[in-house]
């Protein structure tokens, strides 16, 4: 085994894709009709984790703060990373937790994972929250280093350094990747455009191998995982859940809707007459284009 | 630094999957490199896998590498019987040739390499790793070149590797075997055509309808009306759930006589015969009322689909004994009873409130093309090229002789007996061609399929005969009438075949695979002595357009064939030969849309020819 130890927190959040998200009258969501999956940013931030599994063996955690569903979540992600270990953090006294009351039970957990770790990871946001917060926060707590918007990353083993790519957008200026270096142990949130890639015949073995592995150990995921309540976590409870946050969220609105700027015709393409007309529409917007 | 390995396999398909186990076997270190995103997506056969037991000499047989085979591998069918039809128009004469099925072999049962490769991927896989090797998908091999007696290999995907040894299991159109010299592309002359469709039909009713047991299977082959006149036939393999229906014809015949690939298979799924064997019930959605409002159409429309697939999917599971017990003992339903009340009440619904038809039809599932090397013209005669060596389809070997039809055991022999060469080659460390490439040839050569692919085995053409005994004599035509009463009587047959060896089967072939054999025989049996049948319904056939839509692609924008010489006569024959319409013709010149290539290579010949990059392409879901 390599030593190299990682740890990601990840999310459980509402499924927004068509067909499984359902909002109420007032147009919140309806947590109760909704079905609830592996964040997607959760999900990129598990694929840079396997990375580290398939290119240095690494041992890979995945914790979570949620509701004892929540190990469905940690599943998905074992599925990706081949998790070695599943955290679960769970205590009705965590509900009400602002980013940073989350923080401090994510900083907690990641202490009880084996040994000290070398890179936390977390996703570039929440898809239902939208702060972007939690995973700084932790890092802050956890006294790491912190490299945001991460897009592509190795680790120099010799010199356990970690050099990253970074993608800063700033309004008004063109994008720029800017390339860092920074030793362990570091807190990395993962961009969403990260793609991990496997060059060599030895890390594609590797990476057949432990996706094997994955699917292996998903089939017995509860083997795999620990769930800590706040007694346990050894959290003082006055930094965790609804007492532990500076923030909370009193009121939410709906943004109104823009004017539309464009003009939509709708053509049902059931017929022929009908999908002649699309036919001469694109012909018309296309005009001198030729296709080839 | 370039990473290193021992040997690297080119090709899972079932010859390199077999090539990776037997070396991983003998404790050798070997990877497999595939072009598709999985094993098993870029296979098609026809096909029936064979074990054999020749008297003379030993195959390497599937079971012999891996483990349980009969009992544990996805196989859908164990063949028990084989029968010929000569077809007229509407008169079929059956001839049973169960016993030429059985000659020699151990079983045969039928497959689809969709499902069977990925078992025979995970036990190679199994014993690959404990030796340091594997199995790399999604990655195309780009080129093969040398440096220090070592093979170096370029991908499309990966940094170069390199290895001691290559074996070359990249099929009919082996970008190895050209790019190194090692053989010039096939000919017409060299190979067949095959294109397949796979029919859904329940399992249960498949049984009766061919009246054989549970893991029973029937194959059936067609000569004659439905050839439409060119050099091959038709076949039809019974699956578990599914039937494969395919044309196999001589290319060279379709180059000369150009016919439309789908038109041949659409002859056959015609034929009145066929057309009983491959027909189901079949729900059709009648058109929505157009004056509804329209969420109220959308809702129909959505409903329909729904109660369709519902309906569809309860009644494989009624028909199969396995889905059905699970039904029951998951406590879905109470009885086989309950679950046909629920089928029956789903088609009443649909009847009465949308207005669905239920039909006699037929459902197609997948439509697939292959070229075949035809061993008896084109196996290699030196199957190795310096540090490479080849199997299967990439050597053009194969034995096709008359309704025996065997690939795919073929290829698994050749992969054992090239992965035992390269071991020995490893003992030793000389992989020279004059070693190891010449152990593998001599090996090749003693190969009792070599042997088939050279000379007729008179035992067989005993057995065939036997089988055609009610034929009449006088049928066969004035040019075979001597030869064939020679060949039929025990006491000369050993002088006819002897004879017929000694002219070999380069001057025998074009003798005896004429349309006359194929087509004018075959027409002239059905009338003399066919029963008649007649068409109860009339199969709608999709068309090639269809065909294509169902089809799943990994589309890539490159294209991975270019055309050399858009005005020569082979291209533009092409626009009738592509089975999915890649060319078209365009002021005379022949213009290519790659996007529905579907990678047969029937247009190898006169193209500059690459399969796609890794994971793009065609994705197969049968075989």
């Amino acid at each position: 085994m390599s030593d190299l130890k990682v740890a990601v927190i990840i999310k459980l959040e509402p499924d927004f894709s068509e067909g499984n998200v359902s909002y109420n009258a007032d147009g919140t969501l309806n947590r109760a009709e909704t079905k609830s999956i592996l964040g997607p940013h959760s999900a990129i931030a598990c694929q840079a984790a396997f990375y580290a599994k398939v290119r240095f063996g690494a041992w890979v955690g995945v914790g979570t703060m949620g509701p004892p569903i929540a190990d469905a979540a940690l599943a998905q992600a074992q599925a990706i990373c081949d998790a070695d270990m599943l955290h679960l953090y769970s205590d009705r006294s965590f509900a009400g937790a602002d980013t940073l009351a989350t923080a401090e039970t994510l900083r907690a957990g990641i202490a009880k994972m084996d040994g000290k770790m070398d890179i936390v990871f977390s996703g570039h946001r929440a898809s239902d929250g939208e702060t972007g917060q939690t995973g700084p926060q932790t890092a802050w707590k956890l006294g790491f280093t912190f490299l945001g918007h991460v897009i592509d990353y190795d680790v120099d083993m010799d010199r356990r350094v970690v050099r990253a790519k970074r993608l800063v957008s700033l309004q008004g200026f063109y994008d720029i990747i800017e390339e860092v270096e920074a030793p362990l142990p570091v807190f990395i949130a993962i961009d969403p455009s990260y793609k991990p890639h496997f060059n060599t015949v030895s890390q594609r073995l590797a990476f057949e191998k432990y996706s094997q592995e994955a699917r292996t150990r998903v089939a017995n995921s509860k083997q795999y995982l620990k769930t800590f309540n706040a007694q346990e976590l050894g959290v003082d409870p006055k930094l965790v859940g609804l007492p532990g946050s500076p923030t909370i969220v009193y009121k939410v609105e709906k943004i109104p809707k823009a004017k539309a700027s464009r003009k939509a015709e709708v053509i049902d393409g059931s017929s022929r007459d009908e999908l002649r007309r699309v036919a001469a529409k694109i012909h018309e917007v296309l005009g001198g284009m030729v296709i080839k | 630094m370039t990473e290193r390995y021992d040997v690297a396999v080119v090709g899972g398909g079932s010859a390199g999957l077999a090539a990776l186990k037997r070396l991983s076997d003998l404790g050798k270190q070997a990877v497999l490199i595939e072009a598709g995103r999985q094993v098993g997506t870029k296979n098609v056969s026809g096909g029936i896998l064979y074990s054999k037991k020749p008297r003379q000499g030993k195959t390497h047989n599937v079971e012999d590498l891996y483990e349980n085979f009969e009992k544990e591998a996805p196989v859908e069918r164990k063949i028990t019987r084989y029968i010929l039809h000569a077809a007229s128009k509407d008169k079929d004469f059956a001839i049973d040739l169960t016993k030429a099925h059985e000659y020699q072999s151990n079983f045969g049962y039928s497959v689809l390499l969709g499902r069977l490769n990925p078992w025979f991927a995970r036990r190679a896989v199994e014993a690959a790793e404990k030796q340091g090797g594997g199995l790399v998908s999604g990655v195309h091999v780009r080129s093969v070149g040398w440096s220090d007696g070592r093979a170096v290999i370029e991908t499309d995907e990966l940094e170069p590797f390199d290895v001691k040894a290559v074996i070359a299991a990249d099929g009919v159109n082996s970008e190895i075997a050209e790019m190194t010299g090692a053989r010039s592309k096939f000919t017409p002359q060299q190979l067949y055509q095959g294109v397949k469709v796979v029919v859904k039909l329940p399992e249960q009713i498949l049984e009766e309808r061919f009246g054989i047991g549970p893991g029973e299977g029937a194959a059936h082959l067609f000569a004659g009306d439905v050839t439409l006149g060119h050099i091959g036939g038709g076949f039809l393999y019974t699956n578990r759930d599914t039937l494969s229906v395919g044309a196999v014809y001589h290319f060279d015949s379709l180059v000369e006589k150009p016919a439309e690939p789908s038109a041949l298979v659409n002859a056959l799924l015609q034929d009145p015969l066929v057309a009983d064997m491959i027909k189901d019930e079949v729900a059709v959605k009648q058109e929505i009322d157009r004056d509804l409002p329209k969420e109220e159409q959308l809702r129909a429309r959505f409903a329909v689909s729904k109660l369709i697939k519902t309906w569809n999917e309860l009644r494989d599971s009624y028909y199969s004994p396995a889905a059905r017990s699970k039904l029951v003992e998951g406590g879905k339903y109470k009885s086989d009873a309950e679950i046909k009340s629920r089928l029956d009440l789903i088609k009443a619904e649909l009847e009465t409130k949308y207005g669905t038809k239920f039909v006699t039809d037929y459902v197609e599932l997948e439509y697939s093309t292959k070229l075949v090397p035809d061993g008896k013209r084109c196996a290699m005669k030196k199957p190795y090229h310096n540090n490479i060596l080849f199997i299967g389809d990439a050597a053009g070997r194969g034995v096709f002789i008359g309704p025996r039809i065997e690939g795919l055991n073929v290829g698994i022999d050749d992969a054992v007996r090239a992965a035992d060469a390269v071991a020995k080659a490893i003992d030793r460390n000389n992989f020279a061609p004059e070693y190891m490439g010449e152990q593998y040839a001599q090996e090749v050569e003693k190969s009792p399929y070599t042997r088939d692919m050279r000379e007729i085995d008179k035992d067989y053409l005993k057995t065939f005969l036997d089988a055609t005994k009610d034929v009449p004599k006088d049928i066969v035509g004035q040019r075979y009438g001597v030869v064939f009463r020679l060949m039929s009587s025990s006491a000369f047959r050993g002088l006819a075949v002897g004879l017929a060896n000694m002219l070999g089967y380069d001057k025998l072939l074009p003798l005896v695979e004429s349309e006359e054999t194929y087509v004018q025989v075959p027409i002239e049996i059905a009338e003399r002595l066919g029963k008649q049948v007649q068409k109860t319904y009339e199969p709608t056939i999709p068309s090639v357009a269809e065909r294509v839509a169902r089809l799943k692609y990994d589309d890539d924008r490159q294209p991975h064939i270019r055309v050399l010489d858009a005005e020569s006569e082979f291209m533009k024959k092409l626009v009738t030969l592509c089975p999915t319409k890649c060319y078209s013709l365009e002021d005379g010149k022949v213009v290519l849309q790659h996007e529905p290539c579907i990678e047969c290579g029937t247009c190898a010949r006169e193209t500059e020819w690459r399969h796609p990059r890794g994971e793009k392409g065609v994705v197969y879901q049968y075989g």
